[in-house]
């Protein structure tokens, strides 16, 4: 009967759950496009499964934000700070969505990638990339400070490696349609890793200097 | 560096099963209170004490009293509470009760206008909230402007709630002397505390006064803490009612209202969770209305437990007015959307004009809850 009273989620669990629901859609959005720019997966083939589920995030983002009003207006003052912070990560999980899009924009100019061994490396970072949002979502339900630590440090490498393949491609003489593409290609791929950087860091980092976080690495210790 | 932001507030729990035995303990100590009450009344003899509801004629002066009376205590379970006592005890009739147990509904409505009050900086927030709180200032008043005449006229109200209390005590004694176990209980309470306030030497008047000023008091305290215990017990069930509310609109809001309002004993917490909701603009006022319908309903069932203490079966006639009075309103508007309208048209109305000039807040809120419920009592009472 005591289990009835209280309901099977605290409305903040059901906050939570929702939230991890969106960062697995995230999950799948990206996989769907980055398979669809690198790894020869025909882009019109995923393209009703993405945007559609690109609308679920987005629809999942506006019921969470209801629903962190309603708990900040039922529940007492002591969940104030998670809720501000989930109120922004949301906004983070969402924009991972938009750019699993961008990503799919791109594959449909059928980028070639077949040169200095660049595909084999966007096959490997889409690889890390997936296992770190997949990680992501484990670790905003685990709350495990050492293994949130260990995700940023990853993804912090990540972040570095998009962004010499970015230099490295500015400098370059060949200015083709497909260095534009392979530039694009680690652009989003970087802001999708940010994004979930940014939600992890929230495990580790106070609600003040969220979306600061890769600013001052000082503050990360 | 533990500065992880995405973790739940910490918080004292107690456990579930705690908070109920407390709410329980509190419900008894309400209805001793009430008891109490009843016998300050009976004490004093329709003299000084109650004197507020006590001698009105006019109709609409007893509706102004309601207003008044809950204006003044903030809470109109505790307005409904002391009529429950006023007529178990005799001291005033039910018809004459019938128009203040209305005016108790208007004055519950001032709470959450005042709450609606504090976004009144912030223009677009402030119109939205001001609505929605006004809409059941409306709700409310409207009922009573169609229910007060048809009920001076037939008295639906009193006769069905007449009839429907001689049923249920009936069937409650059918075939042998039942005496009722919470009655039982309270009456020994109430004689209890009544012996030991006798005890050190208080008599007469005094005694009355001293008994009514400590059943207020109990009956506050009570109120007040079985809805932190139910609120913190059904925090989880209250926010996924709210949620689903926020969604659809109809049955399902009226059912919300209905279940937030009787677990915690109150409409005005039940209707000041939806002002913050609608100024936000995550709750809609249509979706808004069917909650108030319900929190109108629910809040009636204070009165009725505060009949189980009641001497009479009268006691329990005005909380089935009370319950009555409610379930007509809900049907008589709820069902046709041009009759829903009017409330939430009025509101919005009255809010646009409200943000535009703060001063309409002023005016309104004391002609409404002050000025005309003083010229009903003093002047026309």
């Amino acid at each position: 009967m005591f289990k009835w009273l209280r309901g099977n989620q605290t409305g903040l669990e059901k906050i939570f759950a929702d939230f991890g629901q969106m960062l697995e859609d995230g999950r799948h959005v990206f996989d769907a496009a980055a398979n669809a720019i690198v790894g020869g997966t025909n882009p019109d083939t995923v393209k009703d499964d993405l945007y559609a589920t690109d609308r679920r995030i987005n629809r999942v983002e506006q019921e969470i934000r209801r629903a962190i009003v309603v708990h900040l207006t039922v529940a007492d003052r002591a969940d104030v700070p998670v809720c501000l912070a989930l109120m922004s990560l949301v906004k983070d999980a969402e924009r991972i969505g938009d750019y699993a899009k961008n990503m799919l924009e791109v594959a449909f100019y059928r980028p070639d990638f077949n040169h200095d061994g660049a595909v084999q490396h966007l096959v490997e970072l889409k690889d890390r990339a997936s296992r770190a949002l997949a990680k992501m979502r484990n670790l905003v339900e685990s709350q495990d400070e050492t293994q949130a630590r260990a995700f940023i440090a990853d993804v912090d490498a990540m972040l570095s490696d998009c962004d010499d393949h970015v230099d490295r491609l500015l400098s370059s003489p060949d200015q083709g349609t497909h260095a534009v593409a392979e530039a694009l290609t680690y652009r989003y791929i970087k802001r999708v890793l940010a994004h979930a950087l940014n939600i992890v860091s929230a495990i580790v980092m106070p609600l003040d200097k969220l979306d600061y976080f890769d600013e001052r690495p000082e503050d990360r210790e | 560096m533990n500065a992880t932001t995405l973790r739940p507030g910490e918080r004292r729990a107690m456990p579930p099963w705690a908070r109920l035995v407390i709410t329980v303990g509190l419900l008894y100590v309400f209805l001793v209170a009430i008891k109490l009450m009843e016998s300050s009344f009976k004490l004093m003899g329709g003299g000084s004490a109650g004197s507020l509801f006590q001698g009105i004629e006019s109709p609409f002066a007893g509706v102004m009293v309601g207003v008044l009376g809950t204006v003044l205590v903030q809470s109109s379970s505790v307005t409904t509470a002391t009529i429950v006592a006023l007529v178990g005890s005799g001291q005033i009739g039910l018809t004459a009760a019938v128009p203040m147990i209305m005016g108790a509904n208007i004055g519950t409505t001032v709470t959450n206008t005042l709450v609606s009050i504090g976004s009144v900086r912030r223009s677009g927030e402030f119109r939205r909230a001001f609505a929605c709180a006004t809409m059941h200032d409306f709700f409310n008043y409207l009922c009573v402007i169609v229910f007060l005449p048809l009920e001076l006229a037939t008295g639906f109200l009193s006769r069905t709630a007449v009839w429907l209390s001689g049923l249920l005590t009936s069937a409650g004694t059918q075939g042998a002397s039942f005496k009722s176990p919470i009655k039982t209980a309270v009456k020994a309470g109430g004689k209890l505390v009544q012996e030991q306030v006798e005890s050190v030497g208080l008599e007469g008047k005094t005694l009355a006064v001293t008994l009514l000023v400590l059943a207020i008091g109990l009956i506050f305290v009570c109120l007040h803490n079985i809805t932190q215990q139910m609120k913190a017990l059904l925090a989880a069930r209250i926010e996924a009612g709210l949620n689903a509310a926020l969604a659809r609109s109809g049955l399902v809001g009226i059912a919300v209202g209905i279940v937030v309002t009787v677990a915690v004993q109150s409409s005005s917490i039940t209707t000041s969770l939806l002002v913050p909701l609608c100024a936000a603009g995550i709750l809609t006022l249509d979706n808004a209305l069917p909650v108030t319908l319900g929190a109108n309903i629910g809040t009636t069932v204070t009165a009725l437990l505060a009949s189980l203490a009641a001497e009479s079966t009268a006691g329990l006639s005005i909380a089935l007015v009370h319950v009555l009075f409610n379930l007509s309103g809900a049907v008589c508007f709820f069902p046709f959307p041009f009759m829903r309208r009017i409330p939430v048209t009025l509101a919005r109305r009255l809010a646009v004009l409200a943000t535009r000039n703060k001063l309409w807040i002023l005016v309104y809120v004391g002609v409404m809850f002050v000025v005309v419920p003083l010229i009903g009592v003093f002047v026309i009472g």
